[in-house]
């Protein structure tokens, strides 16, 4: 079933998902739209970001109280925006999973330029 | 609110996508329609990010709920008639079940009432049997000095004695009793003291112990009056004592407690049985060892006393047996009857709410290609019949309440422990049981359909998806269950009322027509002599012949049916086993009673005024006790002795021979019964009390008349039971016609919802055919064709009920054969007849629909 398809994908994407959002709003508090533009943006070619995933994603991340959000207006186009920023527990969490991500990628990386095997 | 929050953030999110949109060049529309295409399925975010929430279920269920109410505000029509049709069925077992947990369920008022046990003589001979034959005094004695079970015994007597010197005079029930009773039952009086042991055998002990509700009508609640004297039959007591509100012991009616005082020649006589007896047994025997443990006695005292106890054994039943034990099957029959309806209850809302879901099934197509899933729709369907029982419960209980207001009205002296029964908490928590229950039954199908609708289908066209013949089926299968209950709850109805009309077609032996009755007991202190007795009874039966419209008048110890009467051990003369003990019904009549109520005299002569002490004591036996006792002789002539033949007792001469009467009930037949002249009643003791008067007109005419004629002759006697003896036939069947009114109107109501539910799934059935109708009526059909083709959807889903009906009634009816009388619990009759009337209305319901098919336009179906 398609419903189920979607689930898996989901499920792999989930935690990467979290790191790029957290990472995100290290330099600053920032609308679910600037967080979808400002991943899709630096990895444009690479990432195909589903805007719909980021939603559900951002409200765990708040109800883990990783972020905290409010409503404020942007200044330049004068509308109500829900902003939201990293908490102390977020940041904690964003170093926890980027020394997390790095051990993994130099275990992967040693194994993808090893040499031939003995 | 929450809702509302991502709603905005997502709107935010797609005005800044089609702002960007915009900036490249696109116009505002298509840059809108590309913002949504990039953020996708709002209905699908908003369902994740709901995920997300702990409340989710919660939330979930809130929507259901409120979108639920909705529904049923949008259509009121449907919810109305659900919700009553639930209301009635959960009232329904409601009530019922009230009367279940209060005379049933609820614990006995008594200390360790659990071991508390009447204790009975089992009689078991050829002419004389009985499972619960009252003691006699020796019996008793000899019980409660030789056992080693019980903790004690009790042995009480109940008569109506007069009560004067407190307002008008009264008839009180009066308990005679050992001083055993209240330390047994471990009751203590509100004020005073009660019997000492002493008291038991100091004959006379005048003393009395008054209830509760007489102290509060008769003496103001005046707590003085302990110490002081009443008059009761004449005599001085001391009042010693009240008894706490609301105890009332052996009888419901009990009023006063007197001593017992039985004198030594009584607790040495085994042969006169008038006594009730109950004991509390040790802690940790079970009525079993105690029946054992008298037994023993039991069968020694058949040694030792052969001509009094030959084939007296004893019988010991639980005190909450012995109160509840003769109405505990017909009122769990009642539970299950009222079971059967609420299922039919159910299938009919079951059937309600599929054609509701058919009628929705585009709306539920819809939302199921917006994303929700099908768990999502079959809990929608279960929270909104829920939301119904819901309702249907409130009503229910409603209609509960007045319920059981008329049950308390309605229900017959023998249903015990009706006092308190009322709606209380563990009722009502019953009913919403109940309710939620039968809303999840009636959901389940509709439900479980919903999951397998093939949503496609429904959205390309709604009256030829499969899912509609699939629902059909549920439907059709609904109505085939609910016709099948139908016939079950129809049958026991139908074989109540025939039972009801043998009962009324039993020959009672007299005629019950044109005759007034109403009772004057005389107290003994003041009419110790049979001259006075005999001075008394003369003048008023004299009195009552001279009043206009009274053809005749005569008095008995106790009137035929009223449930009443004594009943005691005899010998006859010449018997050659001295060892066989025989029974007979006891009356004192005077002269002219059989004349009075009809009852033929065949053989012999009517007891006369001149049969007096100092005459041959003369009897007048029934027809079945000259057959039994003198088979192929003439009972006139022959002697009889009440007692043994060894008894230092007056032989009694039997100078006619009457037709037989039901002497205390309908449904039990005659046994032998002997009529002793009322002026020998010094060898009898039995005085008269029940008057019968035979009128030319209607008897309560001249009801306010025998108070007059009883007061001229003493005015201080209470005349009491002023009815007719048609009332007191009808008062004898009062619990067979409180049985056949519950189940004779679950009957109705079981035959309202048939109709209602053939006629809903055939109308559904002609709606979802109309083209089909259409196609047959172009090609030529007649209308008789359509009306038979419809019909015969109707006759075959009856059928198919009545078949699975009468197969469930047969393995059932067996549970109530003792409610029956004179008819079989198998009665093809009552069978054929049920299934004759359920077909007929079912065929009824479905010939409007069937007329409406034969109406089908055949242009405009083939259009549509």
């Amino acid at each position: 079933m398609a419903a189920d398809a979607e689930r898996t994908r989901t499920e792999l994407l989930q935690g990467t998902l979290d790191m790029l959002i957290l990472r995100t709003l290290l330099f600053g508090p920032a609308h679910g739209h600037e967080i979808a533009r400002h991943i899709q943006n630096t990895t444009d070619d690479v990432l195909k970001l589903e805007h719909g995933s980021l939603y559900p994603a951002l409200h765990r991340l708040e109800r883990k109280g990783w972020l905290a959000s409010k409503w404020d207006t942007h200044r330049e186009r004068n509308r109500e925006c829900k902003y939201y920023r990293l908490t102390p527990a977020g940041r904690k969490q964003l170093t926890a999973a980027q020394s997390k991500w790095k051990r993994l990628q130099q275990a992967i990386a040693r194994v993808m330029n090893a040499p031939a095997r003995a | 609110m929450k809702n509302d929050d991502l709603d905005r953030e997502l709107r935010a999110h797609l005005d800044f996508e089609a702002d960007e949109h915009r900036e490249r060049g696109l116009n505002a529309a298509d840059a809108e329609f590309a913002a949504r295409r990039a953020l996708g399925n709002v209905t699908h975010i908003k369902e994740d990010v709901r995920a997300v929430s702990p409340w989710s279920v919660v939330d979930d269920l809130a929507q259901d709920l409120r979108y639920g109410l909705r529904m049923l505000r949008k259509h009121p029509g449907f919810a109305i008639v659900a919700a009553l049709t639930l209301a009635l069925g959960v009232g329904a077992t409601t009530a019922i079940f009230s009367v279940v947990d209060a005379v049933l369920l609820r614990p006995l008022p008594y200390a360790d009432a659990d071991r508390l046990a009447t204790v009975w003589e089992h009689v078991d001979l050829p002419a004389y049997k009985n499972a619960q034959n009252t003691p006699a005094p020796g019996n008793f004695r000899d019980w409660r000095e030789q056992n080693s079970t019980f903790v004690d015994l009790a042995a009480t007597s109940t008569g109506a004695w007069s009560l004067t010197g407190a307002g008008e005079p009264a008839r009180v029930t009066v308990e005679r009793t050992t001083a055993s009773l209240f330390t047994l039952l471990q009751i203590e009086p509100m004020l005073g003291r009660i019997f000492t042991p002493d008291e038991d055998t100091a004959s006379p002990s005048r003393v009395v112990l008054l209830s509760h509700a007489l102290w509060v009508d008769r003496f103001g609640s005046n707590a003085s009056i302990v110490g002081q004297t009443i008059r009761l039959n004449d005599e001085p007591y001391t009042v010693v004592g009240v008894m706490p509100r609301g105890f009332h012991f052996p009888d419901r009616d009990d009023q006063v407690w007197v001593p017992l005082g039985l004198t030594r020649d009584q607790l040495a006589n085994h042969g006169s049985h008038f006594l009730r007896v109950i004991g509390r047994l040790k802690p940790g025997v079970t009525i079993a060892q105690a029946q054992a443990d008298l037994e023993t006695i039991a069968s020694r005292l058949m040694k030792q006393y052969p001509q009094s106890n030959t084939g007296v054994g004893v019988s010991i039943i639980s005190l909450r047996d012995y109160i509840v034990g003769d109405v505990r099957q017909p009122l769990v029959i009642m539970l299950g009857v009222v079971g059967f309806l609420l299922l039919m209850v159910c299938a009919n809302v079951g059937n309600l709410l599929l054609a509701r879901a058919s009628a929705r099934e585009r709306e539920f197509a819809v939302r199921a290609a917006v994303g929700a899933s099908r768990t999502r729709l079959a809990a929608q369907m279960l929270a909104e019949s829920a939301l119904l029982a819901f309702i249907g419960g409130a009503a229910g209980l409603a209609l509960a309440m007045w319920g059981v207001r008329a049950l308390r009205w309605l229900a017959p002296a023998s249903l015990p422990r009706l006092d308190d029964l009322a709606i209380n908490p563990k009722v009502a928590a019953f009913n919403f049981i109940v309710a939620i229950a039968a809303g999840v039954l009636c959901g389940v199908m509709p439900a479980w359909q919903s999951r397998r609708d093939d949503l496609h289908d429904a959205l390309k066209d709604e009256t030829r998806g499969s899912a509609t013949h699939a629902r059909l089926r549920a439907r059709n299968l609904l109505v085939v269950v609910e016709t099948a209950l139908g016939v079950v709850v129809l049958v026991g109805a139908g074989l109540l009322l025939r039972s009801f009309v043998q009962l009324t077609r039993v020959p009672v032996g007299f005629k019950s027509e044109k005759l007034l009755t109403f009772r004057v007991a005389l107290p003994p202190a003041r009419y110790r002599t049979a001259a006075r007795r005999a001075g008394f009874y003369k003048q008023v039966a004299d009195r009552l012949r001279a009043l206009p419209g009274v053809e005749s008048a005569a008095a008995i110890s106790f009137v035929p049916l009223s449930m009443q009467g004594r009943t005691t051990g005899l010998s006859i003369e010449g018997d050659a086993s001295n060892a066989a003990v025989r029974f007979g019904d006891f009356r004192s009549v005077s002269p002219g009673y059989f004349g009075v109520m009809s009852i033929p005299l065949i053989e012999g002569r009517d007891v006369a005024w001149t049969d007096t002490q100092d005459a041959t004591l003369a009897v007048v036996v029934s027809q079945t006790m000259a057959r039994t006792f003198w088979p192929n002789q003439d009972a006139v002539g022959k002697r009889l002795k009440l007692g043994r033949l060894g008894d230092k007792v007056p032989w009694m001469t039997v100078v006619g021979v009457v037709g037989d009467v039901r002497q205390l009930d309908l449904v039990r037949t005659p046994r032998p019964a002997m009529y002793f002249p009322a002026l020998q009643d010094e060898a009898t003791g039995d005085t008269l009390r029940d008057w019968v008067v035979r009128t030319s007109a209607d008897p309560m005419t001249i009801a306010a008349s025998v108070r007059t004629v009883v007061w001229a002759v003493d005015s201080s006697l209470p005349v009491t039971r002023v009815q007719t003896m048609d009332d007191v036939r009808s008062a004898s069947t009062a619990s067979q016609q409180f049985n056949l009114l519950l189940v004779g109107l679950f009957g109705v109501l079981a035959l309202v919802l048939a109709a209602v539910g053939v006629y809903g799934v055939t109308a559904y059935g002609v709606s979802q055919r109309t083209r089909e109708l259409g196609i047959r009526a172009a090609l030529g059909a007649r209308r008789g064709t359509l009306l038979r083709l419809v019909l015969g959807h109707g006759a075959r889903l009856a059928i198919a009920g009545l078949a699975l009906g009468t197969l469930a009634a047969l393995a059932l009816t067996d549970f109530m054969s003792t409610l029956l009388f004179g008819v079989g619990a198998r009665d093809p009759i009552t069978f054929a007849g049920v299934c004759a009337l359920l077909l007929f209305v079912s065929l009824a319901a479905s010939f409007v629909p069937a007329w409406r098919a034969t109406r089908v336009d055949p242009a405009s179906a083939l259009r549509a």
